[in-house]
């Protein structure tokens, strides 16, 4: 039996055809050049990087979760908190490794040119309830009548994906889907995409049996498809996930059982680890909406882990019986500017924005507002991704590229044929009076407080402009600020949605603002051209009316459909550099994810994605 | 009194009618920060915020008339078909039946305490005028209600829990109502639901009985020869406790109303206040309907039993000719 963290050896139940296919695409696409992606192996962390002899079953792993799950029929969720509770239970087609590795779960695929992919199932998936082998058919079924179906009668929140703009026709229209075969399907893309299988259209897709789907698809039986109890309580989930369903109180908690007949225990070329996974025989998720409360459980030792915000991390890491992990995650943490109609103006000028970049030490932001548990922000893109090329990326806001003399001299440049100019260290406008801008942050955010402070101080000091921070909620935010349109009765141009009303003269929110930092961006270090419509004028999310100066879009879409990896790497590297040059957004930090551990549960990683293995951790 | 019951409840009814009517149309009318952030993380991903939208619509049965969805509700729950909780994925009635006892366990006991506590302590603070038991009497009192119970609740939670160890942090809703350990884990709810609540009940009755404490009645069962225990229970407290009954009642619906969320939040409670909020914040119209129904129920029969009190407490009302 294999052993180690590579499963790509030849005798794997995707076949050798297959695999060698997908390991050609994997090295087209980097995945066997980034280890050291997030700087750890991801082979079971801190049990010592290898395989660890002391693994055995034993014990009830309980976590701590702030929400409780809405359902456990994953059709009709979108909450991260449901999705895991399923997860649990069902693993999916595969999963990705922190270094951008495709780990086969149920299914592994291969393709010849990076548009048709080719999905095989594993030979032992057993559905419960009665329904039998799992297989294409079931596949196939439920993308084409669920997923794909006009009207979207099932309510499946990402069916939008499984739809795709037909360069033939200029219409979007469903994916094509066929079985080929009793385990095997394919999915014809129209155009090229070497990133298809990163993007969760595929990545941990779950499945539901024929059998069930069928009682509802023919008269579109939404209310039934909801309700129906055996998607309601898992009991279809045979031996396809790490655990089965036990019980689920709500507001409670959730709680699931080894699963004896797991089905990755009979398969060859998946590491020894996994092969007598899970190691818990239970596994709780407690629901503890209170903070002081969650972290006290965590801390008397009643929960097994729990997130912890970074404000607390230092206490935790004194403490004898439990580790912190911090780890990586995707999330830009930047200063939107408002470049629309009802915003300052002279944030439209590239000029005036790189002026201000100057003005934010983004190391005292990472440093003492977040305590140490996150990174500086150039781009977006982190900087352990392979996406992130230091030659193209251009600093700001660190040593030297900070001050009051850098800002102030870039800024009066910038602004020296317009009304603005300094009267002494005071930006003043044309009717000599200060320089007066808003930023919003929410409500709910005592770190985001503390950090709308920061930069109204530093935005003082350094720029002369008075700030004054301004806090809202965050559903306010979004129906107030985010979504913009034009006046009752004026046809705009063009429009790109409600977070995209139209032209930035004509389109705007219904309250004025300058600047804000309620909503982190997901920089998708997997998948990074998913990013591309914050970049484009007509962009989906481009609320706050960004006009680039390069064609930033033009570089993510050459770079999505190319399968050659340099050259991904530096059109990718080239766009991001572009982002920094341009500074559509001042781009401030990236926090990092911090949970606390028991001190005996091993397994789990400081990277990127860590628990994507997390049926082999376990209990020393 | 039958006929006056009759118009009460019948009243209840049309009352309820409307608070349901004017619950549903505000959340009709509210938009849902669920649907506007699914939109965003669509649209932030390259897809399209309208198809989240009706994708959302969808699964909440949003995309039918308003109307439909009110005659459509109104008639469930008339037939107490109450709905589908969709945030929690089952039935209404089911939600509730599963919350009502955890929150029935800490406030009942709540009620008891609050009541012979603040009864004892008020009483007897009024019997003992001015002494030193009755200026602690008066600090606890005051203590107790101006300490808030959601951050007395996490101090107790940090002090007696993860410092001492002595309670649990969590609830565990495993274990059996009627067990030592269910008692342990709610000493603390209890003691801050108590502490908040007697003090009303303490002030309230010392005022009212101060009132009969020197009344001639009293002086006239004094000589007579009647013991301290009989004049404070028969010819204190029963006139005392006419006016004390608004205040009584006025309590328990306030356990139910308000401080059930804050201690079901703090202490992990599964409990009708934590289904109330979290079905308002979700807007999960069924739930929130239901629950509001139940919180309407509570206030019904609440005040029905404050009238019922007051004819068999005070002889001197009458409903005969309304």
């Amino acid at each position: 039996m294999p052993s180690g963290n590579d499963r790509r050896s030849d005798s794997g139940t995707a076949g050798r055809r297959g695999r060698r296919r997908r390991r050609d695409v994997l090295k087209l696409i980097g995945a066997t050049g980034v280890a050291g992606l997030a700087g750890c192996s991801g082979n079971g962390g801190n049990d010592g990087g290898g395989e660890s002899s002391d693994r055995s079953v034993q014990g009830t792993y309980v976590s701590a979760s702030s929400v409780d799950a809405q359902s456990l029929n994953w059709l009709t969720i979108a909450d991260a908190t449901s999705g895991s509770y399923v997860t649990a239970t069902l693993d999916g087609a595969w999963a990705i490794k922190p270094e951008r590795e495709i780990f086969p779960l149920w299914a592994d695929y291969s393709t010849d040119d990076g548009r048709v992919y080719e999905i095989e199932l594993r030979e032992n998936l057993e559905w419960g309830a009665g329904y039998g082998q799992m297989t294409a058919e079931d596949w196939v079924y439920m993308i084409t009548n669920v997923f794909q179906a006009r009207p979207n009668w099932s309510g499946y929140p990402n069916a939008d994906s499984w739809f795709r703009m037909n360069p033939e026709s200029s219409e979007r229209e469903p994916i094509p889907v066929e079985q080929t075969g009793t385990r095997t399907f394919e999915i014809r893309l129209f155009e090229v995409d070497p990133s298809f299988p990163f993007k969760p259209v595929l990545w941990r897709q779950q499945c539901i049996p024929k059998g069930i789907l069928e009682k509802y698809v023919p008269d579109q039986d939404t209310e039934g498809l909801q309700q129906d109890e055996e998607l309601n309580t898992l009991a279809y989930t045979g031996n396809l996930g790490p655990y089965t369903y036990e019980q689920w109180e709500r507001s409670a908690r959730y709680t699931v059982t080894r699963n004896e007949d797991y089905y990755l225990k009979d398969v060859e070329g998946v590491p020894e680890r996994f092969t007598e996974a899970p190691y818990f025989d239970q596994q709780v998720v407690r629901v503890i909406s209170e903070e002081s409360t969650r972290l006290g459980a965590l801390e008397s030792g009643e929960v097994d882990s729990a997130g912890i915000p970074p404000d607390k991390a230092n206490r935790f890491e004194n403490l004898p019986n439990v580790n912190v992990n911090v780890t990586p995650q995707p999330y830009a943490r930047i200063i939107v500017y408002n470049m629309r109609a009802n915003g300052w103006e002279p944030f439209r000028s590239k000029a005036v924005r790189r002026a201000l970049a100057f003005a934010v030490n983004k190391e005292t932001v990472v440093q003492n507002i977040l305590r140490g548990y996150g990174q500086v922000s150039q781009t977006m893109q982190p900087k352990w991704s392979q996406w992130y090329v230091d030659s193209e990326v251009e600093e700001f806001g660190v040593g030297d590229r900070y001050g009051p003399e850098a800002t102030r001299s870039r800024l009066e440049s910038a602004l020296s044929d317009t009304e603005y100019a300094y009267d002494g260290e005071t930006l003043v406008d044309g009717s000599g009076e200060q320089v007066t801008l808003s930023i919003y942050y929410d409500s709910g955010q005592p770190t985001e407080g503390t950090i709308a402070e920061f930069i109204a101080q530093e935005f003082g000091e350094n720029a002369g402009i008075d700030v004054q921070p301004e806090a809202v909620s965050s559903s306010t935010f979004q129906s107030n600020y985010v979504q913009t349109s034009a006046p009752e009765g004026t046809e705009p141009e063009w429009t790109a949605g409600v977070f995209n009303g139209g032209p930035r003269d004509v389109a705007t929110s219904a309250e004025p603002w300058d600047m804000s930092i309620n909503l982190q961006f997901n920089t998708y270090p997997f998948t990074p051209a998913s990013s591309k419509g914050f970049f484009e004028r007509q962009g989906g999310i481009n609320y706050y009316g960004y006009y680039p100066d390069s064609d930033i879009a033009e570089l993510y879409e050459q770079a999505s459909a190319t399968t050659d990896e340099t050259r991904r790497q530096e059109l990718f590297g080239r766009a991001f550099g572009l982002i920094s040059e341009e500074q559509p957004f001042g781009f401030l930090a990236m926090p990092s994810s911090v949970s606390g551990y028991a001190d005996n549960v091993r397994g789990y990683d400081e990277e990127f994605n860590t628990g994507w293995d997390s049926q082999t951790w376990y209990f020393a | 009194m039958r006929w006056y019951v009759v118009r009460r409840v019948v009243w209840a009814v049309v009352a309820t009618f409307l608070i349901l009517s004017i619950t549903w149309g505000l959340l009709a009318i509210t938009p849902n920060p669920a649907a506007e952030q699914m939109q965003f993380q669509a649209a932030a991903s390259g897809g399209s915020a309208e198809a989240a939208e009706e994708a959302f619509e969808a699964r909440r049965g949003l995309d039918r008339s308003p109307w439909v969805r009110y005659r459509e509700y109104m008639v469930n729950m008339a037939t107490l078909n109450w709905g589908w909780s969709q945030t929690r994925s089952q039935p209404v009635i089911d939600a509730i039946a599963s919350a009502l006892p955890y929150t029935a366990i800490y406030s009942v006991p709540t009620t008891i305490l609050s009541i012979l506590v603040g009864l004892s302590i008020g009483l007897y603070s009024a019997t003992h005028q001015y002494t030193r038991t009755d200026y602690a009497a008066t600090f606890f009192a005051f203590f107790g209600y101006a300490i808030p119970n959601f951050w007395f609740g996490i101090i107790l939670l940090l002090v007696f829990g993860v410092q001492l160890g002595w309670f649990p942090v969590v609830f565990d809703s495993d274990l059996p109502f009627f067990s030592l350990g269910m008692a342990r884990q709610l000493v603390l709810p209890v003691i801050v639901l108590v502490t908040g609540t007697i003090a009303g009940i303490m002030r309230y009755s010392r005022a009212e009985a101060l009132e009969y404490v020197e009344a001639e009645f009293v002086k006239t069962a004094k000589s007579k020869g009647a013991d301290g225990y009989r004049i404070l229970t028969r010819h204190i407290l029963r006139p005392a406790a006419v006016p004390l009954m608004t205040i009584l009642v006025g309590d328990i619906l306030g356990i139910f109303l308000a401080a059930s969320y804050l201690v079901e939040v703090v202490f992990g409670i599964p409990g009708l206040g934590q289904l109330s909020y979290n079905a308002i914040i979700a807007q999960d119209t069924s739930l929130v309907l239901g629950t509001t129904l139940i919180f309407t129920f509570i206030s019904v029969i609440g005040n029905l039993i404050q009238d019922v009190a007051y004819t068999v407490l005070d002889p001197r009302i009458d409903y005969g000719d309304r």
